[in-house]
């Protein structure tokens, strides 16, 4: 297997509309950014990979051909993968496959997404319209006619493991998403940069127990790309590339009932423990400099500290209560701001996450730099209570 | 774009996508009828909408006894013995063949949560509790709809007890629970 780097990164802003770009339209804005940031010219790009998550945000099946008709790569290959939140991670799988494999030298990995075009005239509003095109992606048959939402899903296993551990407790989801807004602040391309406190979450409107509104991450729309080498085509690019060192993935049963239990995310364990393996990291807490974790739900987020073995399982909430977790802690996660914070343009997610480890690998972070960043994680998931996630190691030299 | 022809505009576009003409016009009034410059974003009216029939296959056993004849049926594997509801015809574990079993309807709430924004197909039922219970006798949990007077007492742990619609359609909303007791 070839060792494969990133090369170039490029995120448009993430919004929470963009009336005045197509999908296609903000995919070249990102395209562009990368190819710059990498000293590359689109001749250079062996194939192509495309993270587009909803057809229905979209609207339009199949964006994958218009964006690449738009970027004008034909005849260059394209594949496109839809993973739920998962799909930026799961792209960036399917991309250093393209790579690792030898198949090609180049590929660039495209996501993006938009969403606020779904609009429900009753009430004036895009949320109901886009949860209802989320909707389609749940079980069909027996789950989706009940009206669970994705907040619902997650909020499932949010309560067994309340039931089992005692955490995630409500102060403890507060003091994330007050984090991961507060960490917004510093991130240019942030959606939702702003100063809350833990009452302001607190005091929010239930969502879907026990998820405020300032627990859930936003809907956006942008787009972010990266560049894929193998070692030998790397250095035909500018940038020192940051390497992809540990990459694990794993697809629970969706049919959450189905699961042995409730009150983990297997999944995430699986993809955590395989790219950890991979890049041969034993003591996580210790040797990762900073983590992007999928913070849709702020309990999630906590979750996400066990999943990704930060701490011992039910000791999640410990992390934020002692700032291991914050921007100036031992290991500060989502600095970006997170989905919460940053954004969620759902295929757009995981390569958003990773640019932004990729940008402090580099030292490249601005005012929210974590200073001699040299290891880096990521979290990608998505499907009904983390069916699929991706985790990726990413170093530098 | 004047007052009298963007009605019409609004009004050919609400038939055209089935939505009523005064939300049409409410939604585009202003961007309508305002002097936008040549480069201002253009929007317009729009929907996706499919029309269909699905066969249920080799679940349809399961759907039709809830219909016709207020039954809740699992299904066990004849080869590993699982039992499954939802039902399967095939079982995930060994590939064995299943068959149907009959279930009593009691069974235990795994977890819930209590949905108070929901699509806009739902937003007029919040709040409503959704949760996982596993019935007395499967190995699996199904997500279901748990009814009852305050909405604040479910936990995970309470015994609930399926309920058949007076009114059923074939589809899984035509069965929910309530506490047990
Ligand atoms: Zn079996």
């Amino acid at each position: 297997m070839k060792r494969v780097g990133i090369v170039g990164v490029g995120t448009t802003q993430f919004r929470s509309r963009w009336t005045e770009k197509t999908y296609f339209e903000l995919a070249f804005d990102a395209v562009k950014m990368a190819l710059e940031d990498a000293g590359a010219a689109k001749e250079q790009i062996d194939c192509v990979v495309y993270g587009i998550y909803n057809d229905f945000f979209e609207r339009q099946f199949q964006p994958d051909l218009f964006v690449h008709d738009y970027l004008g790569m034909a005849p260059k290959p394209g594949i496109r993968v839809s993973t739920g939140g998962a799909t930026g991670g799961s792209a960036l799988s399917a991309g250093f496959a393209q790579v690792a494999s030898g198949l090609y030298d180049v590929c660039l990995v495209v996501g993006v997404e938009k969403s606020a075009d779904c609009l429900d005239y009753e009430s004036g509003k895009s949320s109901p319209e886009v949860l209802k095109a989320i909707s389609y992606t749940a079980d069909m048959t027996y789950e989706q006619p009940t009206g669970r939402t994705a907040a619902g899903s997650f909020a499932l296993t949010t309560i067994a493991h309340l039931e089992k551990y005692g955490n995630p407790t409500e102060l403890q989801m507060a003091k994330v998403s007050v984090k991961n807004h507060t960490n917004a602040l510093l991130n240019p391309v942030s959606q939702s940069p702003i100063a809350l406190t833990v009452d302001d979450v607190m005091k929010s409107p239930m969502i879907a127990y026990p998820f405020k509104r300032y627990d859930n991450c936003l809907y956006s729309e942008g787009s972010a790309v990266l560049i894929l080498a193998s070692e030998d085509a790397a250095k035909r690019f500018r940038k020192q590339p940051v390497w992809i060192q540990g990459i694990g993935a794993a697809l629970d049963w969706a049919i959450i009932g189905n699961r042995k239990d409730l009150y983990s995310f297997e999944s995430s364990r699986i993809a955590a423990k395989k790219a950890y393996t991979m890049a041969g990291i034993q003591h996580p807490l210790e040797e990762i400099d900073l983590a992007e974790l999928h913070d849709a739900f702020t309990g999630t987020e906590l979750i996400a500290y066990e999943d990704c073995f930060f701490c011992e399982e039910g000791q999640g909430g410990r992390l934020i209560d002692d700032g291991i977790v914050e921007a100036s802690g031992k290991l500060p996660v989502n600095v970006s701001g997170g989905l919460i914070g940053c954004g969620h343009a759902v295929g757009a997610t995981g390569i958003m996450q990773t640019n932004e480890i990729v940008l402090h690998l580099r030292g490249e972070a601005g005012k929210r730099q974590v200073a001699g960043a040299r290891t880096g994680l990521v979290q990608s998931i998505g499907g009904p209570g983390a069916a699929w996630t991706v985790c990726l190691v990413l170093e530098r030299e | 774009m004047d007052k009298q022809t963007f009605l019409t505009w609004a009004g050919r576009n609400a038939r055209r996508i089935g939505v009523k003409k005064d939300l049409v016009v409410q939604a585009f009034e202003k961007a309508m009828t305002s002097q936008a410059g040549p480069d201002a974003p253009f929007e317009v009216p729009d929907t996706m909408h499919i029309n269909m029939r699905y066969s249920y296959g080799g679940q349809s056993r399961f759907f039709r006894e809830i219909f016709e004849n207020k039954r809740l049926m699992g299904t066990r594997c004849s080869a590993c013995s699982k039992v499954f509801c939802p039902p399967r015809t095939n079982c995930p574990h060994c590939y064995g063949r299943t068959e149907w079993v009959e279930l009593r309807g009691t069974g235990k709430i795994l977890s819930y949560t209590t949905v108070y924004f929901a699509t806009s197909s739902y937003i007029k039922q919040v709040p409503y509790i959704v949760a996982y219970i596993k019935l007395d006798g499967a190995d699996t949990a199904i997500l279901s709809n748990v009814e009852m007077k305050d909405i604040g007492k479910a936990r995970v742990g309470m015994e609930v007890k399926v309920v058949f619609r007076n009114q059923r359609d074939g589809r899984i909303t035509d069965i929910y629970f309530r506490e047990n007791g």
